[in-house]
C-alpha cells in the first residue's frame, strides 16, 4: 500500500515536472535546425510560472463549460499519466482495462477541450473544434487498433502486463505486427500532439490552427493548465510508444540502482523519440487540412495490417 | 533606342478620327488628349478594343485656376512605350462623372476614391459605397482644395459598414482582423464559409489612410521625395524613383547615365530582398519553416549590401530628383556586389530545397488560382499578373533608368496559382542578379546627379516604376515656388487586392494565409 502511494506520488511528480522539458527539448532542437538559438530549456517552466500568476479574461458568452474544461483536461491527462509504466514495469494505477482507460481519458479531455472551444461562440474556436473532431475521429480508431495489436501479443490490455511481457521478449519489436503498429502509433502521436504535418504549434495564423484555435480565448491560469496538459499528453503518448515497443531498462525489481538506470534510459528513449518527431516536423510542410484524414487513414491501415499480421505471423515474428 | 520602338498609339488615335483629336501635349513618355466627360466611356471602350489596357483613373480639383475638376484616364498599349492620358473636364455645376467600373472592374476602387475624396459622383457605379473614407467620417471631401489640411473634424458617429449577409444552411461568417496576430498592418477580412470551403470573401481596407496625397500638396518638391519614400516602406526606393522621374520630366532634366545605372542596381536590390523575404514567407505559411530560416538569412545579406552601398538598409533617402544623393566609388561597388556571387549560390540551394519538398509543392500547386481571364478583367499587374499570363513589365514596356539598354527576360506563367506566383519571384531574383551585373559592368565614372532647376509651375507628368510588386504610378502637377499642386500615387497593392478576393473562392479556410501571402500586398500602399 505504502509502496503504491509512493509510486503514485513519484510518477505524478515525474509527469508534472518532466513533461515541459520534452516540449522544451523539441523546441530547442527545432530552433537549432532552423539556425536559431531558441529560448532555452526552461522556457516552458517560465511560461507556466508567468501564466499562473496572471489574471484571466473570461468571455461574457462563456458558460461553466469554459472554466471547467482546463481542470477536466488537466485531471484526465494526469490520470492517464498514472496508468502507464514509465520507469518500472508496474504502473502506479490500473483502472478499467488499462490501456483502454488511457485512450478514453485522453478522449474525455479532448471532448471537453472541443466543447470549451465552441462554448464562447467565437468563430475560431468553432473552426478549431470541428477540425479537432474530424481528425480525432480517424486518429482514435487507428490508436485503438494499434493498441489492440500490442495487447493481443501480451494477452492483456493492462499496460503493466504488456510491459512485463515485452521486457521478456526484447527482440519482439522486429516482428511485422509490432513494426506496423509502431508506425501507426507514430503517426497518431504526431496528429494527437498537433505537430507538423498535421498542425503547426508555432503558427500565429488563426485560420490555419487546430489545437491553438480551440484555446484562443483562454488566458492566465486556465491557459497554463491547458498548455501543461498538452505537454503531459505528449509525454503520455511518447511513453506509451517507447515503453511498449522498446521496454529496455524498465526496472522490474525496484532496486535503487535499477531505478536509476531506468530513469536514465527512459529519458534517453523519450529524447530520441522527440528528436524523430522534430526531424519529421522540420523536413515537411504542413499538409493541406483535407489531406490530414488521408495521412491518418494510412495510420489506420497500418494498424489494421498490424492486427492481421499478428494472426498471420504471430507476435514473436514467426 | 526609345525612338525605334513602335508607336501604335498614334495609329489608334488617328484611326478614331475627331473624337480623340484634341491633343493637349505629347512627349517621349506621355500623350495627353482632351475630351468631354460624356465621351469617356466610349473612348475607353474603343481603346480597349484596340488592345489598350485601362491603367488608372484619378481626379484633380482645378476649380480655383480654371473652374473645372478634371478626371484623368491613363491607358497603355503593348506596342507603345508611352502612356496615353485622356483628360475629361467636369463643369462646376456638374458633380458627377460617368463610371466605367461595370465594364472595367479594375477601376472599381479608384472611382470610389474619387467619390470619397472629391465629392464627384461616379454615375452608374455598381457598388457606390464608400471605400477610402470609413463610415465614421462626416460627409467631407479631403482632396478638394477648399478642405484645409488642419481641419479638425467634430466627433461623428456613422453607420457601420454593411457586409453582404451570409445566408444558407450551414453557412457562416468568419470575421478576421482588422488587427491581426502577426506583425502586419490592419485590414478586415470577412469570410463566408460552408464548413471549410470559402464561398466568398469581403475585404475592407483604408484603416491606415494617412492622407498622403493631401500632404504632398503642402510640400516642396525636394522634401516631397521623403514622403513618396514612406508610402510603402518596403518599396521606398521604387516609390521615390517614380516620384523623382515625374519631377525630372516636368523639369526637363536629363539624369546622367551613371545615376541611371545606380538607380537600376538599387531597384533590383530592392526587388531581390523583398522577393526572397516573400518566398520565405510563403513557405512559412505552409509550415516549411526551415526554408524560411534560410530565406531570412539571405534577405539579410542583401540588406547589408544595401547598407554598404548607400548607408541605408531599406534604401531610404538615397534617390533624389536629378540622380542619387551620393557618388559611388567604382572599386567599392564592385567589391560590395561581389557578395552577390555567394548569394546566388545559396539562393539556388534554397530554391532546390523548396522545390525538392513534395509536401510543399502539394500545398502550393493549384492553390489560390487566379486564371488569366480574371486577371485581365481585373487589370491585375506585377508578380500576380505575370503568374496569370499577363505579360507586362514597366521595365521593358516603358523603360526608365538604365533599362532601355538592358535585356530583360519577363517570366510569364498561365496557371495563376500560388506555386507560379512564387516561381515568378524565383525567376525574377535570378533575372535581377543578371541585371545588376550588367548595370554594374557599364557603370562609367561621371556625375551621380545634376542639380534640379526650380520646377516650372503648373506642369504635369507621369512617373512609373516596376516596383517588386508591380507597376507604381505617380502623376504630379507642380505649383508655384517649387511646390506640388497634386500628386496621385497608385501603388500596385491598390490595384491587386480584388485579385485576392477572386483567388480564394473555392479554397479552404486554412489555405487563405498562403494565398494572401502569395500576392503580398501592402496595406500602407493601398491606404496611403
Amino acid at each position: 500500500m505504502i509502496a503504491q502511494i509512493i509510486s503514485v506520488i513519484g510518477q505524478t511528480a515525474l509527469v508534472l515536472l518532466f513533461s515541459p522539458l520534452i516540449t522544451a527539448f523539441s523546441r530547442t532542437i527545432k530552433a537549432r535546425l532552423q539556425t536559431r538559438r531558441g529560448p532555452g530549456l526552461f522556457q516552458p517552466y517560465r511560461d507556466l510560472h508567468k501564466l499562473l500568476r496572471k489574471g484571466m479574461v473570461i468571455p461574457e458568452t462563456a458558460s461553466w463549460i469554459f472554466t471547467a474544461t482546463p481542470y477536466v483536461l488537466f485531471a484526465t491527462t494526469l490520470l492517464a499519466g498514472l496508468l502507464i509504466p514509465t520507469i518500472a514495469t508496474q504502473a502506479p494505477l490500473s483502472l478499467f482495462g488499462g490501456v483502454l482507460a488511457v485512450v478514453y481519458l485522453l478522449a474525455l479531455g479532448r471532448f471537453f477541450l472541443a466543447l470549451g472551444g465552441l462554448d464562447t461562440g467565437s468563430s475560431f474556436g468553432g473552426l478549431g473544434s470541428s477540425r479537432e473532431m474530424t481528425i480525432s475521429a480517424i486518429a482514435e480508431p487507428a490508436l485503438m487498433l494499434a493498441v489492440f495489436t500490442v495487447a493481443l501479443g501480451a494477452g492483456s490490455t493492462n499496460l503493466s502486463s504488456v510491459a512485463q511481457a515485452a521486457v521478456g521478449q526484447s527482440w519482439r519489436f522486429l516482428s511485422p505486427s509490432q513494426m506496423l503498429a509502431f508506425a501507426a502509433l507514430f503517426i497518431v502521436l504526431i496528429a494527437e500532439t498537433g505537430r507538423i504535418p498535421v498542425d503547426n504549434p508555432a503558427t500565429h495564423l488563426e485560420l490555419t490552427m487546430i489545437h491553438e484555435a480551440m484555446i484562443l480565448e483562454y488566458s492566465g491560469p486556465c491557459l497554463a493548465l491547458i498548455e501543461w496538459s498538452a505537454s503531459m499528453k505528449q509525454m503520455v503518448l511518447m511513453t506509451l510508444l517507447v515503453n511498449v515497443f522498446f521496454p529496455y531498462g524498465l526496472s522490474a525489481d525496484g532496486s535503487p540502482l535499477g531505478m536509476l538506470i531506468s530513469v536514465a534510459l527512459f529519458v534517453f528513449k523519450l529524447l530520441i523519440l522527440a528528436l524523430a518527431v522534430v526531424l519529421v516536423e522540420t523536413g515537411n510542410a504542413k499538409l493541406r487540412l483535407f489531406r490530414v484524414p488521408e495521412l491518418l487513414a494510412v495510420a489506420f491501415v497500418l494498424s489494421a495490417l498490424a492486427l492481421i499480421s499478428t494472426f498471420l505471423f504471430g507476435v514473436h515474428g514467426g | 533606342m526609345m525612338d525605334n520602338r513602335p508607336r501604335r498609339l498614334d495609329e489608334i488615335l488617328s484611326a478614331c478620327g475627331s473624337a480623340l483629336s484634341r491633343k493637349l501635349t505629347s512627349s517621349a513618355a506621355e500623350i495627353y488628349v482632351d475630351l468631354p466627360a460624356a465621351n469617356a466611356p466610349a473612348a475607353s471602350a474603343y481603346l480597349r478594343s484596340a488592345g489598350c489596357r485601362h491603367v488608372a483613373v484619378f481626379a484633380e480639383d482645378r476649380v480655383a485656376e480654371d473652374s473645372h475638376d478634371y478626371i484623368y484616364y491613363v491607358f497603355e498599349h503593348p506596342d507603345d512605350c508611352r502612356y496615353l492620358v485622356l483628360r475629361a473636364a467636369i463643369d462646376l455645376d456638374d458633380t458627377a462623372f460617368p463610371s466605367m467600373a461595370a465594364e472595367v472592374p479594375a477601376l472599381n476602387w479608384q472611382e470610389r476614391e474619387i467619390q470619397d475624396w472629391f465629392g464627384l459622383e461616379a454615375l452608374g457605379h455598381p457598388n457606390p459605397r464608400r471605400v477610402a473614407l470609413h463610415d465614421n467620417w462626416p460627409d467631407v471631401h479631403p482632396l478638394r482644395k477648399d478642405f484645409s489640411i488642419d481641419t479638425v473634424l467634430p466627433p461623428f458617429e456613422g453607420e457601420q459598414h454593411v457586409y453582404r449577409p451570409t445566408l444558407g444552411e450551414g453557412v457562416f461568417q468568419i470575421p478576421v482582423g482588422p488587427v491581426h496576430a502577426g506583425i502586419i498592418e490592419p485590414g478586415h477580412f470577412s469570410f463566408a464559409v460552408a464548413g471549410e470551403p470559402i464561398l466568398y470573401l469581403q475585404l475592407r481596407m483604408f484603416y491606415v489612410h494617412k492622407g498622403i496625397e493631401k500632404r504632398f500638396e503642402q510640400l516642396t518638391a525636394d522634401r516631397a521625395v521623403f514622403l513618396a519614400e514612406s508610402v510603402s516602406g518596403d518599396s521606398s526606393f521604387s516609390h521615390g524613383t517614380a516620384f523623382c522621374q515625374a519631377l525630372e520630366r516636368i523639369g526637363g532634366v536629363e539624369v546622367p547615365e551613371p545615376a541611371h545605372r545606380m538607380r537600376t542596381i538599387l531597384l533590383e536590390l530592392e526587388r531581390i530582398y523583398n522577393h526572397v523575404a516573400d518566398i520565405g514567407a510563403i513557405v512559412t505559411d505552409v509550415g516549411f519553416v526551415i526554408a524560411n530560416a534560410h530565406a531570412s538569412r539571405l534577405r539579410e545579406e542583401i540588406l547589408r549590401i544595401n547598407e554598404e552601398l548607400t548607408g541605408s538598409r531599406l534604401l531610404r533617402s538615397v534617390v533624389c530628383p536629378g540622380g542619387v544623393r551620393r557618388p559611388w566609388d567604382r572599386d567599392h561597388v564592385s567589391n560590395t556586389l561581389a557578395a552577390l556571387t555567394p548569394f546566388e549560390r545559396e539562393f539556388n540551394e534554397l530554391v532546390d530545397m523548396i522545390q525538392s519538398s513534395d509536401s510543399t509543392r502539394d500545398r502550393l500547386e493549384r492553390t489560390g488560382i487566379l486564371n488569366p481571364d480574371q486577371a485581365r478583367d481585373l487589370g491585375i499587374i506585377g508578380v500576380a499578373g505575370r503568374a496569370s499570363g499577363h505579360d507586362r513589365d514597366v521595365r521593358r514596356d516603358h523603360p526608365y533608368a538604365a533599362y532601355d539598354s538592358l535585356e530583360i527576360q519577363v517570366p510569364v506563367y498561365q496557371e495563376g496559382d500560388v506555386l507560379r506566383r512564387m516561381q515568378v519571384r524565383i525567376d525574377e531574383v535570378r533575372e535581377s542578379l543578371q541585371l545588376i551585373r550588367a548595370a554594374e559592368s557599364g557603370l562609367a565614372s561621371g556625375p551621380h546627379r545634376v542639380s534640379m532647376p526650380p520646377l516650372p509651375a503648373d506642369q504635369y507628368a507621369l512617373g512609373s516604376v516596376e516596383g517588386w510588386r508591380g507597376e507604381i504610378l505617380y502623376w504630379v502637377r507642380t505649383a508655384a515656388n517649387n511646390r506640388i499642386a497634386r500628386c496621385r500615387v497608385k501603388d500596385p497593392s491598390l490595384n491587386n487586392w480584388p485579385a485576392v478576393v477572386e483567388a480564394v473562392q473555392g479554397n479552404i479556410v486554412p489555405d487563405f494565409p498562403v494565398i494572401n501571402k502569395s500576392f503580398s500586398l501592402s496595406y500602407s500602399g493601398t491606404d496611403r
